[in-house]
């Protein structure tokens, strides 16, 4: 087994930036921690999970796709540089953000291949780390991760008793961090592990909640929760897996910038059409498409769900929806 | 009676005061769906996390007898009965659990032509307090976990209720952060003031739960959301963050009534509510008037008089 004190893993991310990599990382800015750019090894901190989760690194919370300019007579487009995004490592980031990625993969390069999504995945290293805290909200093992799931992580980190922590190199991305720094890391049996903690969430029965889903698109519940939900976008602006965006072209009629940016299921002008019709005229068929999508939708067309249990939703609700809660509820109801 | 006089110096509420709560609140739930005086009754149910509560509409007797209050009962709840949450009050005659800060709300609702009180049975919480974002929740209230908003609450007692919960608690002495930290931007230059809230707004994702949590954001047409034209870019990006606040701020000068729910559910910590206390101030210096302590004909910025002063216009 290899072995990386956590020095050493500080020290790693500082040989990264010195070698012009992109090294992200949970950071202290200002009263929250996010996965913000980190400058030296000293900035990363494995404290708390940070409160927007790691799908911006390849998925931006606002990205420039095209600029437009009149030019003559006619309007001049420049493409965004793709190639100029930079090599990229994302240190320190749980099961719950590290595997989301790889769950985005399969719609990202599905009929249409987004190219602003697929190149940053393409140039980038997934460190995962094995959590060892958790609170109340945390349901990962419920939808089939768990706080030592390697799905996703390139490489992967688990701490260790004795501060240092033990790698694993789960793909060839991963061998060859640690093979082009191989002085950073040791040989060992290592210590032992720091147990993982209990979470209040059960397994849960995913084939049975879909099945469930199927045959309930109309139920009294959806209109349970949408009594109480005020249909703000928090729980998918911070949900490792929720992916819907909108463009907009911003600017003037002579110049300006087309860009993508999240949106979410949960605001009423969603699905608005142009007509005027909104096919999901109340709240409660919205909420019911959050969870449809996570837990039928996604898994219908490519065999996995949408979501990894962070919780970030449920703390994050302003009216305390509780998704774990719905899961539970639906699992007890299905047969 | 002097309520100076008679206040309880306390540092710590106990869960036995809110258990006398939940219990008076069910009772009266209970009577006033029994008698059919309403069709339902938005209150607090527990959550399935230690120390949280959900808002719910409760419409059976069974469900009423479920109702709490504690510290985590935090919603102000009147958002429940405005035309963003559209529904609610279509049924009929209903009933609402109110703190005071809600009060406040209710209260700019009513002036807004937004309510109608007999509509409305409000069962009035006498409140010494709700948890804040982050704390520890043992169900004792102390300075160590009480709102920031609760420690400058000047409206313990809900006045003009249909019944009031509870008797009069509420902590000592707490240190009075939001004044404290407004005081400190307002002394700082004006470039720096500009740099703090250009930092807070730059982390802003336009999940849009301020608008959303608002009693007063009922608009059914969003300047934010328009796109064609486009008012304000709908992108996160600093130039559109600081439109959208800018504008949140303005529009509600003069009517929000401080419950600093924004604040409370903003996912990035931005301190919405400092600008609330700020465009409040503004208020009371040059109209000498506080939104929303009782329902009155109209707000100061809803109204013209030809004497109005005019100096601003240059």
């Amino acid at each position: 087994m290899q072995i990386i004190t956590e020095q050493n893993l500080r020290n790693l991310i500082d040989l990264l930036v010195k070698e012009a990599k992109l090294v992200v990382g949970p950071k202290l800015s200002g009263s929250v921690v996010l996965y913000e750019p980190l400058t030296a090894g000293t900035e990363l901190t494995l404290d708390a999970l940070p409160r927007r989760s790691s799908k911006e690194l390849f998925f931006p919370v606002c990205e420039d796709i095209l600029s437009y300019k009149r030019e003559g007579g006619g309007m001049k487009v420049t493409d965004v540089d793709r190639s100029k995004f930079p090599e990229t490592v994302l240190i320190g980031a749980p099961p719950c953000d590290a595997g989301s990625p790889s769950i985005l993969d399969a719609v990202m390069s599905w009929d249409y291949k987004d190219e602003f999504y697929l190149e940053r995945r393409k140039k980038s290293t997934i460190v995962g780390i094995a959590c060892t805290k958790g609170d109340d909200a945390c349901f990962c093992q419920a939808v089939g991760l768990a706080p030592d799931a390697e799905n996703g992580s390139d490489l992967f980190l688990t701490p260790l008793k004795d501060g240092s922590y033990a790698c694993n190199a789960v793909t060839e991305k991963g061998q060859a961090l640690v093979a082009a720094h191989k002085n950073l890391f040791a040989e060992g049996a290592g210590a032992e592990p720091v147990p993982f903690v209990d979470q209040a969430v059960q397994k849960l029965d995913l084939v049975k909640i879909k099945k469930w889903l199927e045959e309930h698109f109309e139920d009294p519940l959806w209109e349970r929760i949408a009594d109480i939900c005020v249909g703000c976008g928090a729980c998918a602006f911070i949900c490792p897996a929720c992916h819907c965006f909108d463009i907009n072209d911003e600017g003037s009629t002579d110049d300006g910038v087309r860009r993508k940016h999240w949106d979410a299921c949960g605001f009423a002008k969603f699905t608005n059409h142009a007509s005027g019709h909104n096919p999901r005229d109340v709240q409660n068929k919205r909420y019911r498409n959050r969870i449809m999508h996570k837990f039928k939708y996604y898994d219908d067309k490519f065999g996995k769900t949408l979501c990894t249990g962070c919780g970030r939703c449920i703390r994050a609700c302003p009216v305390g929806i509780d998704i774990a809660e719905i899961l539970e509820t639906i699992n007890g109801k299905a047969e | 009676m002097n309520a100076k006089a008679s206040k309880n110096q306390l540092t710590s509420i106990e869960p036995a005061y809110y258990e006398a709560v939940t219990e008076a609140i069910r009772k009266e739930a209970v009577k006033i769906l029994k008698e059919e005086t309403v069709v339902g009754v938005v209150g607090y149910l527990p959550g399935r996390r230690k120390g949280t509560a959900t808002p719910a509409l409760v419409t059976s007797v069974e469900e009423a007898e479920k109702l709490i209050f504690s510290p985590a009962c935090v919603n102000n709840l009147s958002v429940y009965l405005t035309k963003a949450k559209k529904g609610v009050l279509k049924q009929g005659k209903v009933g609402i659990v109110a703190k005071g800060c809600d009060m406040r709300a209710l209260a700019g609702l009513m002036t807004e032509s937004q309510l109608q009180r007999e509509d409305l049975f409000i069962i009035g919480v006498v409140c010494p307090g709700v948890y804040g974002f982050g704390v520890e929740r043992t169900g004792t209230l102390t300075e160590a976990n009480i709102a920031r908003k609760c420690r400058e609450c000047t409206v313990h007692m809900p006045e003009g209720a249909d019944v009031a919960a509870g008797t009069h608690a509420e902590l000592a002495d707490l240190t009075p952060e939001e004044a404290e930290e407004m005081a400190r931007i307002e002394a700082m230059p004006q470039a720096e003031r500009w740099a703090f809230w250009k930092e807070h707004f730059s982390r802003c994702i336009r999940c849009m739960a301020c608008r959303q949590v608002c009693p007063f954001c009922y608009c059914e047409q969003c300047l934010c959301d328009k796109n064609r034209p486009q008012a304000v870019e709908s992108s996160p990006r600093p130039a559109g963050n600081m439109a959208w606040h800018l504008v949140r701020a303005m529009h509600l000068a003069g009517r929000c009534g401080g419950c600093a729910e924004c604040e409370r559910v903003c996912p990035m910590d931005i301190p919405l509510n400092l600008l609330n206390r700020r465009m409040a101030k503004e208020l009371k210096e040059l109209y000498d008037y506080e939104a929303g302590l009782a329902p009155v004909e109209k707000g100061p910025l809803n109204q013209y008089k030809e004497d109005d002063d005019q100096s601003f216009i240059k």
